[in-house]
């Protein structure tokens, strides 16, 4: 079975955000108002950082695109206590927002902050699409729609799920995955700089392996031992 | 030595005030409850950094309470020493009381209420990696451990002596299954720490037996029952031991994780903007001043020096519990060496929101609620030679005390 991956280049990067945008419109992740985004309320799947060390004129300032790492080892599966949380056989860690209870164990225990509580009811309208099948269960068939996502529920917790809705489809009708005109998620897909990598770690032909096995790669919070599958190329 | 148990008559005006203001409070933590179950739990000071708030707080503080209350009524019912006998039922009671409290804060704290029975699913759809799930098989037992325990103490059946000695080391359980939800947690560096679940049940020893001693007292007092003062002094003495031990673990926890290079969490906890909760509250409060009175000559051989203690020493743990989630949770996450710009970040904030706060101050009313009607309709004071009219007024202002200490939480 494939094991997904993506790769980041960090020296392609140029932190124009484009990746967080394109996550919120494909998950339709709601928008916060700046009040909550103050109070810390709000919903990113994917975020940017910025690192700065050193003072001015000696200064570095990194930027690093963050998704969920979907780690081999992911703390955040061990501590759920409903199977809310799990990793699917391709390694892609799943939240299911029908088992989950919501007591915010996994916030606290994933290293990276990927993961977000819903703390209110989706008001927008444009967002609320009954017509499109509620949620992520696979066995349902009537499941594959463009936007996995049409309403939320509050009270759970949220995260990254690398797009498996792209890749599912992909699967099911036979499209390449990972390849320049192949299916990719949301977020590599918008990189106009082509920073960003998605493929089979497993596959020794893949784009991203072939991108690991000439270029020097590292991991975010190696120290953890959560064996990251989001990989970055430094600078 | 044959004592007697009556209940309190509960006729007295000052009574009948005390349960009415228990019941409004308790009826207005109801309707924010309500409220933010269904507005979401936006209304409360929680966020996506600082993920738990005052809920769980309050809720692994009465854990503690629980199970340090269940030590004291083992001193009667497991290796009885009958003259502690008159506050055992006390003892119990409160240990049950406290233990519902502390399920009804996880409960309406959870995202999703009507899913809390996945939490007792016990393998079949819980994860047992979870340290959560395994604290649901913990907590069920305990109460109906503690329910069976009580109804033996007050039949003064035979059975309590086989229960009781159970229900303790359940207790005990009970305490390290939720130190170790927090002492697992490695991403963050002032939860993680082997020590975490016997620091919890030595806290929770020190504050329990606290709690039961000043309760105990007031409601003796207030319902003119005999008090024996040997009894207090000697359990005075017992509090000496337990928070010394206390003090000895929280201080080989912290040296241990200030002591390798890695060492942001302990500076982040004794330095950071929360230190005051670790200086102030835990140390002063919870260890310095108890020790000084309860160690002093004369103060530690009265009552009411011992009282004193009793109280500062449950509100500096109860700072403790704070210590814990608050500076635990608001320590940013280190993704990347360097400075990490913007809301990423920035240290977690913890506002105090209305609603928040007035569940809190719900569930202790609730509990002085429960514990107030128990008194009236359960036989757990010592009968009196005289049985004179009771009334709980300065029970009320050891939970305001405890609740003016929440509030300064956040
Ligand atoms: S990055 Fe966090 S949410 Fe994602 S798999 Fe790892 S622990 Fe889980
Ligand atoms: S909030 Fe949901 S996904 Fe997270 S640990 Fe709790 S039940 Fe699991």
């Amino acid at each position: 079975m494939a094991k997904w991956g993506m790769i980041i280049d960090l020296d392609k990067c140029v932190g124009c955000q484009a990746c967080s945008l394109a996550c919120k419109s494909e998950n339709n992740v709601p928008h916060g108002s700046p009040h909550e985004w103050k109070r810390h309320q709000d919903l990113y799947w994917h975020k940017v950082i910025a690192v700065t060390e050193g003072e001015y004129p000696t200064v570095n300032t990194q930027i690093i695109p963050m998704p969920c790492m979907h780690c081999e080892h992911p703390p955040c599966v061990n501590v759920c206590p409903a199977k809310a949380t799990y990793q699917r056989g391709d390694g892609i860690v799943m939240q299911n927002f029908r088992r989950c209870i919501g007591c915010r164990y996994c916030i606290i225990a994933c290293p990276y902050g990927s993961r977000n509580f819903n703390f209110k009811d989706q008001a927008d309208e444009e967002y609320d699409r009954p017509d499109l099948p509620p949620d992520l269960d696979l066995s349902y068939v009537g499941h594959i729609g463009p936007w996995p996502y049409p309403r939320r529920t509050r009270g759970v917790v949220e995260k990254c799920t690398y797009c498996f809705h792209r890749i599912d489809q992909a699967l099911e009708k036979g499209v390449d995955i990972g390849s320049p005109d192949g299916v990719v998620p949301a977020c590599v897909e918008a990189c106009p700089a082509e920073a960003r990598f998605f493929g089979d770690l497993d596959d020794p032909e893949s784009e991203v392996s072939r991108l690991l096995a000439t270029r020097n790669s590292f991991k975010l919070r190696e120290e953890m031992s959560t064996h990251p599958k989001t990989i970055y190329l430094p600078r | 030595m044959q004592l007697s148990f009556t209940p309190i008559k509960g006729t007295s005006r000052k009574y009948k005030v005390l349960v009415a203001v228990l019941a409004v409070l308790a009826l207005t933590g109801i309707v924010a409850y309500m409220v933010s179950y269904l507005e979401g739990l936006r209304l409360w000071g929680i966020n996506n950094s600082v993920s738990w708030g005052q809920l769980i707080t309050v809720d692994i503080f009465f854990i503690g309470l629980s199970a340090g209350s269940l030590v004291v009524s083992s001193l009667v019912y497991v290796f009885g020493q009958e003259r502690y006998k008159p506050i055992g039922r006390m003892a119990v009671f409160m240990g049950l009381l406290l233990m519902i409290g502390a399920m009804v804060c996880v409960l309406t704290d959870l995202g999703r209420p009507e899913k809390m029975w996945r939490l007792f699913m016990y393998g079949y759809l819980s994860n047992m990696k979870s340290m959560f799930a395994v604290n649901g098989i913990f907590y069920a037992g305990y109460i109906g451990l503690l329910v069976a325990y009580l109804a033996a103490a007050l039949a003064n059946s035979k059975l309590t002596k086989v229960i009781a000695p159970v229900a303790v080391l359940w207790a005990i359980l009970v305490h390290m299954g939720t130190g170790a939800i927090f002492g697992f947690i490695e991403t963050r560096g002032i939860m993680y720490s082997p020590l975490k679940p016997v620091e919890f049940i030595s806290a929770a020893f020190a504050s329990g037996l606290a709690l039961v001693m000043l309760l105990s007292y007031v409601t003796l007092k207030l319902g003119k029952r005999p008090i024996s003062k040997d009894m207090y002094v000697s359990l005075g003495r017992m509090l000496i031991v337990l928070i010394i031990v206390l003090v000895v673990l929280v201080v080989t926890d912290k040296l241990t994780h200030f002591y390798p290079p890695a060492r942001e969490s302990v500076l982040f906890l004794t330095q950071g903007p929360w230190s005051w909760i670790f200086w102030g509250m835990q140390v002063t409060l919870g260890y310095v001043i108890p020790l000084i009175i309860l160690c002093h000559p004369k103060w530690g051989k009265t009552v009411k020096g011992i009282m004193i203690a009793c109280l500062i020493c449950v509100i500096g743990i109860f700072g403790e519990r704070m210590g814990i989630i608050f500076p635990g949770l608001s320590q940013p996450l280190q993704y990347y060496p360097g400075e990490i710009e913007g809301v990423w970040g920035v240290r977690g904030g913890f506002p105090i929101m209305p609603a928040e706060t007035l569940m809190t101050v719900g569930i202790f009313s609730l509990l002085g609620l429960m514990y107030v009607l128990g008194l009236k309709f359960l036989q757990l004071l010592p009968t009196a030679g005289s049985e004179g009219t009771a009334d709980e007024g300065s029970e009320a202002t050891a939970e305001q005390k405890a609740l003016a200490a929440e509030g300064g939480t956040t």
